[in-house]
């Protein structure tokens, strides 16, 4: 009965970033969103998992493709897309757009828009928490192409040398931009980490929002107990990789992968629970786009405060 | 010339070497803020980034001061997600040249952190770096990349020319301003010895009078403080020739009215920068000369920084890459007195030189 509690309250969270970002694409044309906008529909089970699996407290950092952390670690619906919409009401007053969301006094302290650069952040942070004595942890969500970047090995071997409470969160969609992993790896994950003397998992079943919760809340626990973790997870990027559209039309994939992976997605499968969820939802997200719409635009008086 | 005078301290003043200042300031700031770690290669060795650091991890332990794998973009990622939760890191780089490899970090996610996410955040933190020159550093160890930095809004840039603006500076900086802080520190400078004073005005963190005169400005940064100030001495002796001599200190927010009012008053300007003179700080002045008012100088500038090419190794070359006293002292003349000024130039050819005897007053 607990779990089953659990797993509402997940599936309700990871239906509600779908639905956003399903509005996100039926706004999309009417220009009111003039960010790019990189989708996680399909992944929104990683988010919600993962920032189950930590406590409140805990640190994250994410990346340009985080609509769904944003939510999942409790980030204002409204002030997300008053950001989107480039308002003053947005969570930053406009100047992060889709790309930076943040959202500090829930624990998410920033997403970058350049691969990679968010896991020293992490790393730095543990640090922190590690020099104070503290018990909290600090979590770096990327997916499988920053792997491939120097900062992610300098990260990982910092992490090691100095035992920083870190979570390295993979989320594997097998896509960086248009390439796929064999012209971009020599190496798998797990293996890797193994040569830093880094523990790690890898989750096959990124669609399983009580797996990936379970997963994390065991690596968190090992992290806490003061050693790094490298949790890659198995996911499927619906969507191109920045847009609102699909692409497989460019055949530069094919749609066998996330045809599979549809099927176990709780959010297709579940149809009674999206049936009896979404009104509400739908509500809230009618709330805040309301509150976009009415939020005034930043003009001279923002353009140079927060500058140094 | 003074650099011949020998040191007489008085009341208020002592005698304190460049590295010793940095050791100062870098001691004070862990003693006084808890928040406070250094991190950098080499930090709690033996040599301790030039006699700036040593004995600080002996003193506060590891977990305040420490070295770091050779990962400099690492490193001040590591930075600023410590400075996030509110640590205030110092980074060093014993050479400015490694700091390229934390391009990314420095340039896309500190300078723009508190911005990018609407004054949600910020990173405060201190990163120095070290200027090499001489004994052949050649072209990967004697960059100085000031105007590199200072071109990015969100960064605030210094760079020290004596001990003074370190013991003033360093204590406004670390812990206390809001953002992050470039400080380029030069290598000439570390084992010099100037007189410092404990009643002076604070050096700001801006721009500032480093010597007052009448006929000519010249407006210099770092090392070329020291060597527009020898300059300046040789031509009041020799010419009776009245130099000002302002020291940039800010690179990225200097005081353009202290500047202006200086090159309104004398009408002559020398550039002294320690870097390339194209886009580079001799430009910068210049622009904002020109947008403020195009008459105020009556004639063209001069202007003295290294040769436009890397930095040449063998000593024949690097004694005419960078600008000789020879050459500043010319260019005050020139600029006071026009092409045909007649003084003796002095013949010292290399700074170096120079450098290892000089020991104050400034």
């Amino acid at each position: 009965m607990k779990e089953e509690a659990i797993y509402r309250r997940l599936f309700r969270t990871a239906l509600l970033i779908r639905l956003v970002e399903e509005r996100i694409i039926d706004l999309y044309p009417s220009d009111r969103i003039q960010s790019p906008v990189h989708l996680s529909i399909g992944q929104e089970s990683v988010a919600v998992g993962v920032c189950d699996g930590l406590r409140p407290d805990d640190i994250m950092f994410a990346t340009y493709r985080s609509h769904g952390f944003y939510i999942a670690k409790g980030g204002p619906l409204d002030a997300m897309f008053a950001e989107l919409y480039g308002r003053k009401g947005g969570i930053s007053g406009g100047k992060a757009g889709s790309m930076h969301l943040s959202a500090p006094e829930v624990g998410l302290l920033g997403s970058s828009a350049v691969v990679a650069s968010s896991l020293p952040h992490a790393v730095g942070t543990a640090l922190s928490f590690k020099r104070r004595g503290l018990s909290r942890i600090a979590v770096t969500v990327f997916g499988d192409g920053a792997t491939e970047e120097g900062v992610y090995h300098e990260s990982l071997n910092f992490a090691a040398v100095m035992k920083v409470p870190v979570l390295f969160i993979c989320e594997d969609n097998g896509l960086a931009v248009h390439s796929h992993r064999p012209v971009r790896q020599s190496y798998r994950l797990p293996e890797h980490a193994a040569a830093y003397g880094i523990k790690s998992r890898r989750l096959e079943e990124g669609w399983d929002i009580m797996a990936v919760r379970q997963a994390t809340l065991e690596a968190a626990e090992k992290v806490r107990a003061g050693e790094p973790f490298v949790l890659e997870i198995v996911t499927s990027r619906y969507k191109e990789h920045v847009g609102v559209g699909e692409d497989f039309h460019f055949n530069y994939r094919s749609s066998d992968s996330v045809e599979a992976f549809k099927k176990r997605d709780p959010l297709l499968v579940d149809t009674k629970l999206v049936e009896a969820l979404t009104p509400e939802i739908m509500r809230e997200i009618d709330a805040a786009v309301a509150f976009a719409e009415a939020s005034p635009a930043p003009g001279r008086a923002e353009l140079l405060t927060d500058v140094i | 010339m003074s650099t011949k005078t020998a040191v007489k301290p008085a009341a208020d003043t002592r005698v304190l070497s460049y590295a010793g200042a940095l050791l100062e300031t870098m001691d004070a700031g862990l003693a006084e803020h808890p928040n406070v770690f250094i991190m950098g290669q080499g930090v709690d060795d033996f040599k301790g980034i030039f006699g700036s650091t040593t004995g600080l991890a002996e003193k506060y332990g590891a977990s305040r001061v420490f070295d770091v794998p050779l990962m400099e973009e690492g490193m001040t990622g590591i930075a600023i997600g410590a400075a996030l939760v509110g640590d205030y890191p110092i980074t060093t780089h014993i050479r400015a040249d490694f700091t390229f490899l934390a391009m990314n970090q420095i340039v896309n996610l500190a300078a723009k952190y508190r911005y990018m996410f609407g004054g949600l955040m910020s990173c405060p933190m201190l990163i120095r770096l070290v200027v090499g020159r001489s004994w052949g550093q050649g072209a990967q160890h004697s960059q100085s990349p000031q105007s590199t930095f200072a071109h990015y809004p969100g960064l605030t840039v210094v760079m020290p020319s004596t001990s003074q603006a370190i013991l003033d500076m360093y204590p406004q900086i670390i812990n206390k301003h809001p953002g992050p802080v470039i400080s380029i520190e030069h290598r000439l400078l570390y084992n010099l010895d100037f007189t410092v004073s404990s009643s002076a005005k604070p050096v700001p963190l801006t721009s500032y009078v480093a010597r007052e005169g009448k006929d000519v400005t010249v407006v210099a940064t770092s090392v070329m403080v020291l060597e527009a100030l020898r300059a300046a001495e040789y031509v009041a002796e020799k010419a009776g020739v009245s130099a000002e001599v302002i020291d940039l200190n800010s690179i990225s927010h200097p005081d353009w009215d202290l500047v202006a009012a200086s090159v309104k008053k004398t009408g002559s300007l020398v550039i002294a920068d320690t870097s390339w003179l194209e886009y580079g700080v001799a430009s910068e002045v210049c622009r904002q000369l020109v947008m403020r008012d195009p008459a105020l100088l009556k004639k063209p500038p001069a202007m003295l920084g290294m040769a436009p090419a890397p930095c040449p190794t063998a000593k024949s070359l690097e004694d005419i890459y960078y600008p000789s006293q020879r050459e500043t002292v010319d260019a005050i003349m020139t600029q006071a007195k026009g092409a045909g000024h007649g003084l003796a130039l002095p013949t010292e050819k290399s700074m170096t030189e120079g450098y290892k005897r000089f020991r104050g007053p400034f």
